[in-house]
C-alpha cells in the first residue's frame, strides 16, 4: 500500500512539474468554454423579442373578428403595431417586408363561427420573419379557437333555453382560458441544462477523458523508458504500477472535473444543484472515464498510440454526449446516446441544475457505473499488445 | 550449426546450500520460439557468473525470469532459498535488477531516482538517507548527486543505473550487459565497480557479449547460444574443454632442423612443426614453457629473430563450440 501511494505521489509531482495537468487538464477546456461561449452566445435562452408588425384585414362591422388584432397589441411580451388595410393588399404589403405577417379575416366571421362552420382566418409570414412571427400566429391560432370555443357553447345553450343572462355567462366561461389551472414558474428536474451550462458541462466531461489519460500514458512512458523492468522487480505486487497509474488518472480527473465545474459555474454564470449529487456525478463519470483507459492500456503499443487513441475517443465520446451541441437522435442511435458516460453526466448535471437531487440521479448514475463495469471486463479479456512488444 | 553440448562442469564448486541463485531446467518459449532451453547454473555468495553469449542468445529472456520479470514454462529459480514466482513479493527483495535499457528518470537528479526505488525497495527514511549517500560515493557521482539525470553523459546515466540496483543491498545483484553503449573510461569504472561487489560478498549474474568483460569479471563464465548453455566453468577450464592448447612461434635462421629435434624432447611440447626459417610449437602451457623452449632452441644453433605466444580466448572457445565468431 505504501509502495501504491508512493507511486502515485511521485506521478502526482511529476504531472505537475511537467505542467500536462494545468494546461490540458485546465487551461485548454477553460479557453475553449470561453470561446464557445463567445460563438454561442446568440442562442441565449432568454432572448428579448423584437418589435413587430403585422398587416390586417379584418371587417370593423363583425362583432367578433376584431378582437384578434385587439389581442395582438395587447401582449406584454412584445410590441405589435397592427396595420388596417383592404384584403387585396395585404400579400403586398408582406411580400414587400414592411410586415412580418399578414391576417385576413373574412366577412362574416362571427355568423360563421355561430352556425358551427367553419370560419376561415388567412395568415400569411414574411419571407425573413423571425420568432416575433411565430409569436403572433401562434397567439392568432390561440384567439379563434378561444372566440370558437364561446359562440359555440352560446349557440348550444340557446339551443337548450337558456336565459340571455345564462348564455352570457356560458359564453364568457367558455371564450375565457381557465383560471383553474394556475402556471407557476419553477424548477424542476428536467435533465435540461441551459445553453451556458451544457457548454461547462460538456467541455469539462470531454476533457475529463484527456485528464485521466494521462495515467496510461504514464504506464506506457514507464515501458518506453525502461523503468518498468525496474520497477516490475521492486518487492510489490505487479499490479501495483498498473493500480497506481491508474489511481494517479483518477485523482487528476476528479481534481480536474472539480476546478473546472466550479471555474464554469462561476465564469458563465451556471448553478449546477446540489453539491453532493454534483461530488457523486464527478466520481462516478471519473470513474467511468478511467475505466476506458484500461482499454487503451491494452491496445495501445506506444504512449504516442495510446494519446491518439484517446484523442479519438474523447472527441468521439464527447461529441456524441453533447459536449458541444446536443445530438438529436431516436430508436437506437439515441439507446447508443444514452449510454455514453459523457451524455450521462450531462444528463446528471441537467437534472441537479434543474433540483434533482441524489435520489434522481439513478439513470445517469446506472449508466456510468454499467459503462465502468463493461470496460474493466473487455480490458480483462483483451490482449495486452503493450506487454508483447 | 556445429555446436555441441558440453555437460555444466564447475571448478571450485561452493558447498551445498551456500548459493545464492539456483537456476534448475529453465525453459521459456515465445510461440514456435524456445528461447531458453533447459538452462541451469548456480551461484555462490562472493561469486560472478557471467552468462556470454552473442544478442538474441537468450541471456536477457534467462535474467527475465530469475528476477521474476516474467515466468518460465518449465524450471526453477530459487533466489537465497526462495523460489521466484512473479506474484512472490518478498523473494523479489533479494534481487538487484540493473537492466539492459536505462532504467532511469531523466527530469529527476540522480539522488530523486534514488530515493524513489529506494522507497519503493521499502528502505526506512533514516537509512535510505544513508545508503544513498554510500551508493552515490561508490558509483562516483556523489558531485552531481544534484543535477538533473538528462544532462549526465552515458556513463554517468549507466553508473547510475547500477547504483539503482544495489541501494538495497541484495543478495543477488543482475547486471544485463551494463557497458553497452560506454566509453572505454566509463567502461572501465563500471568494471571496478562490479569487481569491488563480489568482494564485498555479493552474488552477480553478469550478462555480456564482450569476452575481455567476461574474462575479466567473472569467476565462472556459461557460453549461451540459442538459448542453450553450451559449457561453463571457469575461463581456464573452458579453454581446456575444448581441447584449447597454447602456440609458441619461433622465428630465425640456423639449424631449423636440429632445433626441432631438441624441442621434441622437452616434455612440456605436444607437437613441432618446422619449416626453413620457422618453428610451430603446441604447448599447454605457453607463458611457463617459453622461456626453456627459447633456452633450447638457441642451444641448438638457431639464431632466433621472433618468439610469439599465441593463447585461446574465449572468442576461440565461443568459435570452437558453436562453429560461429561470438559477435556474428
Amino acid at each position: 500500500m505504501r509502495q501504491l501511494w508512493t507511486i502515485v505521489g511521485f506521478d502526482l509531482r511529476q504531472r505537475l512539474r511537467d505542467k500536462s495537468i494545468l494546461i490540458f487538464g485546465i487551461a485548454v477546456p477553460l479557453a475553449l468554454m470561453g470561446v464557445l461561449n463567445l460563438l454561442l452566445g446568440g442562442f441565449d435562452e432568454s432572448p428579448e423579442l423584437e418589435p413587430v408588425t403585422v398587416a390586417a384585414s379584418v371587417p370593423a362591422d363583425d362583432p367578433l373578428a376584431p378582437t384578434i388584432v385587439d389581442v395582438l397589441t395587447g401582449l406584454d411580451v412584445m410590441d405589435v403595431t397592427v396595420k388596417d388595410m383592404p384584403a387585396d393588399e395585404v400579400d403586398d404589403y408582406v411580400a414587400d417586408g414592411d410586415a412580418a405577417v399578414g391576417i385576413t379575416v373574412d366577412d362574416g366571421f362571427a355568423q360563421t363561427v355561430s352556425t358551427g362552420r367553419q370560419a376561415r382566418v388567412e395568415i400569411i409570414e414574411g419571407d425573413s420573419s423571425g420568432l416575433e412571427a411565430d409569436v403572433v400566429i401562434s397567439v392568432v391560432q390561440g384567439t379563434v379557437d378561444q372566440l370558437t370555443a364561446g359562440v359555440v357553447a352560446t349557440v348550444a345553450g340557446s339551443a337548450e333555453g337558456l336565459s340571455p343572462d345564462e348564455l352570457a355567462t356560458v359564453g364568457r366561461t367558455a371564450a375565457t382560458p381557465s383560471d383553474h389551472i394556475a402556471l407557476i414558474e419553477g424548477q424542476a428536474s428536467n435533465e435540461q441544462l441551459s445553453t451556458k451550462g451544457t457548454l461547462v458541462a460538456g467541455q469539462t466531461g470531454l476533457f475529463l477523458l484527456f485528464t485521466v489519460g494521462f495515467g496510461v500514458l504514464a504506464l506506457l512512458a514507464e515501458r518506453e523508458q525502461g523503468t518498468m523492468a525496474r520497477l516490475q522487480s521492486m518487492p510489490m505486487r505487479r499490479s501495483t504500477v498498473v493500480l497506481a497509474k491508474s489511481l494517479t488518472g483518477f485523482l487528476l480527473g476528479v481534481f480536474a472535473t472539480s476546478f473546472l465545474l466550479t471555474v464554469g459555474s462561476l465564469l458563465f454564470g451556471v448553478d449546477f444543484g446540489d453539491v453532493l449529487a454534483v461530488a457523486v456525478l464527478i466520481v462516478t463519470a471519473v470513474a467511468a472515464a478511467t475505466s476506458l483507459t484500461f482499454i487503451v492500456a491494452r491496445v495501445a503499443r506506444t504512449a504516442e498510440q495510446a494519446n491518439v487513441m484517446q484523442s479519438i475517443v474523447a472527441v468521439v465520446l464527447g461529441m456524441a454526449g453533447g459536449a458541444f451541441f446536443p445530438i438529436p437522435a431516436t430508436g437506437l442511435a439515441a439507446t447508443i446516446i444514452d449510454v455514453n458516460p459523457i451524455a450521462a453526466f450531462i444528463r446528471g448535471l441537467g437534472i441537479t441544475s434543474g433540483g434533482g437531487d441524489l435520489a434522481d440521479l439513478g439513470t445517469p448514475l446506472s449508466i456510468m457505473v454499467g459503462f465502468a463495469v463493461v470496460c474493466l471486463l473487455v480490458s480483462r479479456v483483451i490482449p495486452d499488445r503493450a506487454a508483447t512488444t | 550449426m556445429s555446436a555441441k553440448t558440453i555437460s555444466n562442469t564447475r571448478l571450485d564448486h561452493p558447498a551445498a546450500g551456500a548459493y545464492v541463485l539456483e537456476v534448475q531446467s529453465l525453459v521459456r518459449r515465445f510461440g514456435d520460439l524456445t528461447a531458453v532451453d533447459d538452462v541451469s547454473f548456480r551461484i555462490a555468495a562472493g561469486e560472478t557468473y557471467g552468462l556470454l553469449g552473442p544478442n538474441g542468445a537468450g541471456k536477457t529472456t534467462t535474467i527475465s525470469m530469475v528476477a521474476g520479470l516474467i515466468s518460465p514454462d518449465a524450471g526453477s529459480v530459487v533466489v537465497a532459498g526462495q523460489t521466484m514466482d512473479p506474484k512472490k513479493v518478498e523473494v523479489k527483495g533479494n534481487i538487484g535488477l540493473v537492466p539492459q535499457d536505462l532504467a532511469i528518470y531523466p527530469d529527476l537528479t540522480a539522488r530523486e531516482n534514488l530515493r524513489y526505488f529506494g522507497r519503493l525497495q521499502r528502505i526506512g527514511r533514516d537509512a535510505l538517507d544513508r545508503r544513498i549517500d554510500e551508493v552515490l560515493d561508490l558509483i562516483g557521482l556523489s558531485d552531481r548527486a544534484g543535477d538533473l539525470t538528462k544532462e549526465y553523459s552515458g556513463g554517468m546515466k549507466r553508473r547510475l543505473n547500477i547504483g539503482i540496483g544495489l541501494l538495497h543491498q541484495p543478495s543477488l545483484l543482475i547486471l544485463d550487459e551494463p557497458t553497452v553503449g560506454v566509453d572505454p573510461q566509463s567502461r572501465n569504472a563500471i568494471l571496478e565497480s562490479v569487481e569491488a561487489l563480489s568482494v564485498e560478498g555479493m552474488a552477480v549474474l553478469y550478462t555480456t557479449h564482450y569476452m575481455e568483460e567476461a574474462e575479466r569479471l567473472c569467476d565462472r563464465i556459461g557460453i549461451i547460444d540459442e538459448g542453450r548453455i553450451q559449457a561453463e566453468g571457469s575461463r581456464d577450464h573452458l579453454v581446456r574443454l575444448t581441447g584449447g592448447v597454447d602456440h609458441i612461434r619461433l622465428s630465425g635462421s640456423g639449424d631449423i632442423e636440429a632445433a626441432a629435434q631438441a624441442l621434441r624432447a622437452l616434455p612440456e611440447i605436444e607437437q613441432v612443426d618446422a619449416d626453413r626459417r620457422m618453428l610451430m610449437l603446441t604447448v599447454h602451457d605457453a607463458p611457463t614453457a617459453v622461456a626453456r623452449v627459447v633456452t633450447t632452441a638457441t642451444e641448438a644453433g638457431v639464431s632466433l629473430s621472433d618468439v610469439e605466444i599465441t593463447r585461446p580466448d574465449l572468442e576461440s572457445v565461443f568459435l570452437h563450440l558453436t562453429g560461429k565468431a561470438l559477435r556474428d
